[in-house]
């Protein structure tokens, strides 16, 4: 028992709401329905423009992960920030590309065998592709 | 935040395809043919054909960019290397004659076991397995992709099957 409970109910005066939060998710779809009255009351994006642009986005994310996986194992050339060029070889990427995992890192201090790349560090960063390159993810597959 | 990075993902897909100048950071220029913007970090990976059938890949990271500007508006052979450059190795094996076969057969085999399916996307090329699944070409096991993982299974199993039948 608190002490003095009672005290503190007969002091509420004025009830308290009950918020109501809205249902979420059903489990099979992936967020709220989009064509719900509530989220077109929000007037962000008409529905269709949102699926369009969507669409886009999951495209180009694909091709652009799918870069990355071509690049691992490749020597890759890093231009940075104040200048500075250096070399190493590529080995994996966090899923926002904050950071760059590589390995055998070429600086003008000697070869770092691992090191982490900051990706706001870096201004481009270029790699040859030959033409079986594919043939190579494929023995890396393999390899693990 | 510059004003590359604050484009929308439709703005960036006008420029996949074509050829551009990219100036980025501390006054570097890179040229090449765009082949995806990354949505997330707005990074943008061109590509420059060399001899001998080899490539240069350069990406210029989203927060660098400064300006952008198209050189050429491309044409149907550039978009073609550009779509298969980095695509799976089974994915050209195919012709489109063959996945039109292969989406066939998969969509009778799981109506035979009972399972919804429908066609969705670019020229109905993905199967959509009761909403919550999609299976891309070429419609092996490992092309399904759905965040329910308990049908994902399911399916991935049921698929299988369909091979060794």
């Amino acid at each position: 028992m608190i002490p003095g409970s009672q005290g503190w109910e007969s002091r509420m005066d004025m009830p308290v709401p009950v918020i109501r939060l809205p249902r979420g998710p059903d489990g099979i779809s992936r967020g709220f329905d989009l064509n719900s009255p509530r989220y077109q009351a929000l007037g962000l994006k008409d529905y269709k423009e949102l699926k369009q642009e969507q669409k886009a986005r999951t495209v180009m994310r694909e091709q652009y992960l799918r870069s990355l996986l071509a690049m691992v194992g490749q020597p890759v050339c890093f231009t940075m920030y104040e200048k500075v060029t250096v070399m190493a070889c590529f080995g994996s990427a966090d899923i926002d590309i904050l950071n760059f995992q590589v390995s055998e890192l070429q600086t003008p201090l000697g070869v770092q065998r691992e090191a982490l790349l900051r990706c706001p560090d870096i201004i481009s960063y270029t790699f040859q592709l030959s033409p079986q390159h594919t043939g190579v993810q494929q023995e890396l597959k393999e390899g693990c | 935040m510059t004003d590359w990075c604050k484009k929308t993902p439709l703005e960036w897909k006008d420029y996949v395809n074509k050829e551009v100048k990219v100036t980025s950071d501390e006054k570097n220029e890179h040229q090449g043919w765009v082949l995806t913007v990354d949505p997330v970090t707005a990074n943008i990976v061109l590509v420059n054909f060399l001899e001998d059938s080899k490539m240069s890949v350069t990406v210029v990271m989203g927060h660098a960019v400064q300006k952008v500007d198209i050189l050429d508006e491309g044409n149907d052979e550039v978009k073609e290397r550009l779509t298969y450059l980095f695509m799976p190795e089974e994915m050209k094996t195919f012709s489109t004659e063959d996945l039109e076969k292969r989406k066939n057969n998969l969509k009778s085999w799981l109506e035979q076991n009972h399972i919804p399916v429908t066609e969705q996307g670019d020229a109905q090329r993905t199967l959509c397995v009761a909403g919550v699944l999609t299976i891309d070409p070429p419609y092996g096991p490992e092309n399904c992709s759905s965040s329910n993982e308990i049908i994902l299974s399911r399916v991935q199993a049921l698929i299988q099957s369909a091979l060794t039948h």
